[in-house]
């Protein structure tokens, strides 16, 4: 039962997992295209150079692909639930409302980790030739924030979707906004470091939110 | 006969605004009941209570003896549910929500479904979405037989549906629960079609059951009475045993369950002077009307 909803989600998301795993890859060949370029042009030591003394990771491009995946998963996978309240279709399944809910919303977020994770992998990998570690994994900590932003951005989006009133979507929305902001505040190379930890903790916690919608929607709230 | 569905003292507001007030009714095993009623006297809002979409101001609801609001899933298996509009997975095509369904049934009877998808002028990966309304419904429907369930909820089945259609799903319907005696519970907003289908009806009236009784009883007992009245400014006095009494242009109209030895002395009783009083049976459309009303 489990597989064959992993089944439905994975009809309504297939065609947008492989184009974000087009976009994502594209960003990442752009971003170490330009890290190739300045090793070409002035050397692997003034590309050190400028990670080291200037707060440029070559990834800024970056910055809201995360988010924008997030957010696009999210939307392919609820929107199609609240259409004409298919949702109701969902719920009569014979499981338990919790294991419904925790099926579908797992397979986002697992969804949204594997390409993450790839992608990290490819840019780990490109840049272990080029790079001392030190340096990759200044990169990759820079990096962290936007990826946890799509954790959040998914996770918003899926709780504002399937609550039922758009009173409430809209409260959810600016909660949403306040609440990623956070990941965009700064600038710096490696400005999350001390926070990062807490900052996905509460992002997975929020995931959670969802079951809060799904319960107004299961009381008939209008 | 086992009550399948009993709904105790169901009230429900939305707002201030009161839908029904101490419904009581209860479906028994094998029946086919409809629930009749005008759009606003509650049809969808008890279907939404039933499968645990609504929870009501007061009042309780059990399938199978389990209250709907903690339904256990084995028990949900054996009920199957048809959303108004015939909702279903429109991002799938006929073989995708085929493959997604049979998991969650043990009794789940695949070649029921593609007997009626045979039907179908459609390629087998055409997606539901790109399907008429005819089409969805008779997925819709086809899933419903493959379910193999004992207890049919159908909320507005004939919505959308061309004539021609309506009368095949009707009849393909009644055959499959009568032969394999199952329960059906189902609302429509088209009576015409229903006398065909349903054994028992509820009709509902803004704010309460009407009527429950089956369909024959209330075919055999409730006429239209109509009568010449030779006093054109004559009124028809209220009388709790008629429905909709109505005098126009001088043409008397009642409804009722009462004889016509009993309409025969009210008329005497009240001093109406009226002559060419006739009888006529009813079809469970103009049933309706005549006790909900036109208005």
């Amino acid at each position: 039962m489990i597989k064959a909803i992993l089944y439905k989600e994975w009809i309504k998301t297939r065609y947008l997992f492989l184009l974000l795993a087009i976009i994502l890859v594209a960003f990442t060949a752009y971003c170490q295209l330009r890290i190739g370029k300045v090793v070409s042009l002035r050397g692997a030591a003034h590309l050190w150079e400028i990670l080291l003394t200037r707060d440029h990771t070559f990834h800024e491009t970056m910055r809201y692909v995360p988010l924008f995946s997030g957010i696009l998963l999210a939307l392919f996978q609820f929107v199609p639930e609240m259409q004409q309240k298919r949702l109701k279709l969902c719920l009569h399944l014979p499981l338990p409302q919790s294991r419904i809910m925790g099926t579908m919303l797992g397979f986002g977020v697992n969804l949204l980790m594997a390409l993450f994770v790839a992608t990290y992998l490819i840019i780990g990998l490109y840049l272990y030739h080029v790079l001392a570690p030190e340096l990759i994994s200044r990169i990759l900590l820079t990096m962290l924030p936007w990826f946890v932003a799509g954790f959040a951005g998914y996770a918003f989006v899926a709780f504002t979707v399937l609550e039922p009133t758009w009173r409430r979507r809209l409260l959810n929305v600016l909660a949403g906004v306040a609440f990623i902001r956070i990941f965009y505040l700064s600038s710096y190379a490696e400005a999350y470091n001390q926070v990062i930890v807490w900052l996905l903790i509460i992002t997975l916690a929020l995931v959670g939110f969802s079951f809060l919608s799904v319960s107004r929607f299961k009381d008939g709230v209008q | 006969m086992n009550p399948i569905i009993t709904c105790t003292n169901l009230t429900h507001h939305y707002g201030k605004r009161l839908i029904y007030e101490n419904l009581n009714f209860s479906v028994p095993e094998g029946r086919i009941l409809g629930l009749l009623g005008k759009n606003g006297t509650g049809k969808t809002t008890t279907i939404n209570i039933l499968n645990g979409y609504l929870r009501p101001s007061s009042g309780e609801c059990t399938i199978f003896g389990e209250n709907i609001r903690h339904i256990n899933p084995i028990t949900k298996q054996r009920i199957a549910l048809l959303i108004e509009g015939h909702v279903q997975y429109s991002f799938m095509n006929i073989e995708q929500i085929e493959r997604f369904y049979a998991s969650f049934y043990p009794k789940w009877r695949k070649e029921a479904y593609y007997e009626l998808m045979e039907l179908l002028k459609v390629a087998p990966r055409q997606r539901i979405a790109n399907m008429s309304c005819g089409q969805r419904s008779q997925v819709a429907l086809g899933l419903i037989m493959a379910q193999n369930a004992d207890l049919l909820i159908l909320d507005d089945f004939s919505l959308g549906l061309d004539p021609g259609y309506r009368r095949l799903f009707i009849e393909y319907l009644r055959e499959y629960a009568k032969s394999e005696r199952k329960t059906v519970f189902l609302t429509s907003h088209i009576i015409q079609d229903m006398e065909k289908l349903i054994d028992d009806c509820i009709i509902l009236d803004y704010g309460k059951i009407l009527i429950q009784q089956s369909v024959s009883e209330l075919m055999n007992r409730f006429k239209k009475y109509t009568f010449k009245i030779n006093d054109a400014r004559s009124s028809l006095p209220a009388n709790d045993e008629f429905y909709n009494p109505a005098v126009y242009r001088g043409n008397g109209e009642l409804f009722s369950f009462q004889s016509t030895e009993y309409v025969e002395r009210y008329l005497g009783k009240h001093s109406i002077e009226y002559s060419q009083l006739k009888t006529e049976e009813l079809n469970l459309e103009d049933i309706f009307i005549g006790l909900t009303g036109k208005y």
